[in-house]
């Protein structure tokens, strides 16, 4: 038997938030959070969370699994058990619109601002934009980004201004597009996230590495997107962005 | 403003105030404990030029890291949690919190020039 903690919030019948308990024995198999919520539900059919693909690829139940945000479809409850207890609540800075969704607004909206698509001037080739294998090897640890959101809200300066700072999960993207060889809007790119708060408020403090479900590094992105913002007045933009911001 | 240029003005002038601090520490090895001593040390040039240039990179320095704690914690987000009325007054409260650094940081700037100065 283990004590599973959720928190619980409907704004049409509650005040305030509040925490719910449920005790819950849960099968001799290994289990992941994001069954032991859907039996919950079948217990509470109020219980309100997202979910889809069930394996780690849509990045919807990202969600805070004691502490820590992670994605609960992936997430063995037998790993974050602690003393036969679990607490579930949604990801921190964003606002509750029922139990564990959250409203993803100012999050999209920060990755609609560095504008996650390649773009080139240049004319269309007869058949596909080329790159080389090296070229095509900086994008790696940069595309396989699911947005689950995970890592933006473990980020205490994405919680204070999520309107200014771009977050985590959109300056990635925005270094996978800086690094792409085959996009020649780097200096647009830059100077759209070039302001004190949209990469800057950045303060290295590494909630997103601890907590990303892919395993990816958006800090090592910022870094490589604050050197290349730090040295393109003296040596050219596109020499620095194009080969790999070092 | 450039977040580039409060970079470098930071790091610089955390370089400046830390090559000052070794210098300075530097020159009592040499002071001999007297007045005349003292003396020679304060009212030379580069004592005087040195000290005004690390006075000016310490406000500059603290500014840039007031304003980024004001900026990060005195807004009506954060202030909200504390109270829904206070964050009604966030930008009065952060512009207060301003201007109240940028004044004791000119006070501290004007008597730090007397004393080397005059």
């Amino acid at each position: 038997m283990i004590e599973v903690s959720i928190y619980r919030y409907n704004p049409e019948t509650d005040k305030f938030p509040y925490m719910q308990k449920f005790e819950f024995t849960p099968p001799e198999r290994e289990i992941m959070v994001l069954e032991l919520l859907t039996l919950l539900k079948e217990e509470d059919p109020t219980l309100s969370f997202r979910r889809s693909c069930r394996e780690g690829v849509c990045g919807s139940d990202g969600m805070s699994i004691n502490g820590k945000n992670s994605l609960a479809c992936i997430t063995p409850l037998s790993d974050v058990l602690q003393k036969n207890k679990i607490d579930l609540r949604p990801l921190p800075g964003l606002p509750v619109i029922r139990d564990l969704v959250v409203d993803m607004t100012e999050f999209y909206n920060q990755y609609e601002k560095i504008k996650p698509f390649l773009q080139n001037d240049q004319p269309h080739p007869e058949k596909e934009r080329l790159q080389s294998p090296e070229e095509r090897s900086k994008l790696d640890g940069l595309y396989e980004c699911i947005l689950c959101a995970c890592c933006s809200t473990s980020c205490p300066s994405f919680w204070w201004n999520p309107d200014k700072f771009v977050g985590p999960a959109a300056l990635l993207q925005a270094y996978r597009f800086i690094a792409d060889t085959r996009d020649t809007r780097t200096e647009e790119r830059l100077e759209s996230i070039s302001d004190p708060f949209s990469v800057y408020r950045c303060h290295g403090i590494m909630n997103c590495v601890n907590v990303c479900p892919k395993g990816l590094n958006p800090n090592k992105a910022i870094g490589e997107i604050k050197k290349t913002l730090l040295l393109r007045k003296e040596s050219g933009n596109e020499l620095i962005a194009k080969s790999g911001g070092t | 403003m450039n977040g580039s240029i409060i970079w470098y003005l930071q790091r610089i002038s955390s370089l400046f105030v830390l090559t000052y601090t070794i210098w300075l520490f530097s020159s009592f090895r040499s002071f001999d404990g007297t007045f005349l001593g003292w003396d020679l040390l304060t009212s030379s040039i580069v004592f005087r030029l040195f000290t005004t240039i690390t006075i000016i990179s310490i406000l500059m320095h603290a500014f840039i890291g007031l304003w980024t704690v004001g900026t990060d914690y005195l807004t009506s987000r954060t202030l909200g949690f504390l109270s829904y009325r206070l964050a009604n007054y966030a930008d009065l409260i952060r512009n207060s919190y301003q201007i109240l650094f940028v004044f004791l940081g000119l006070i501290f700037l004007i008597i730090v020039l007397i004393v080397i100065w005059i």
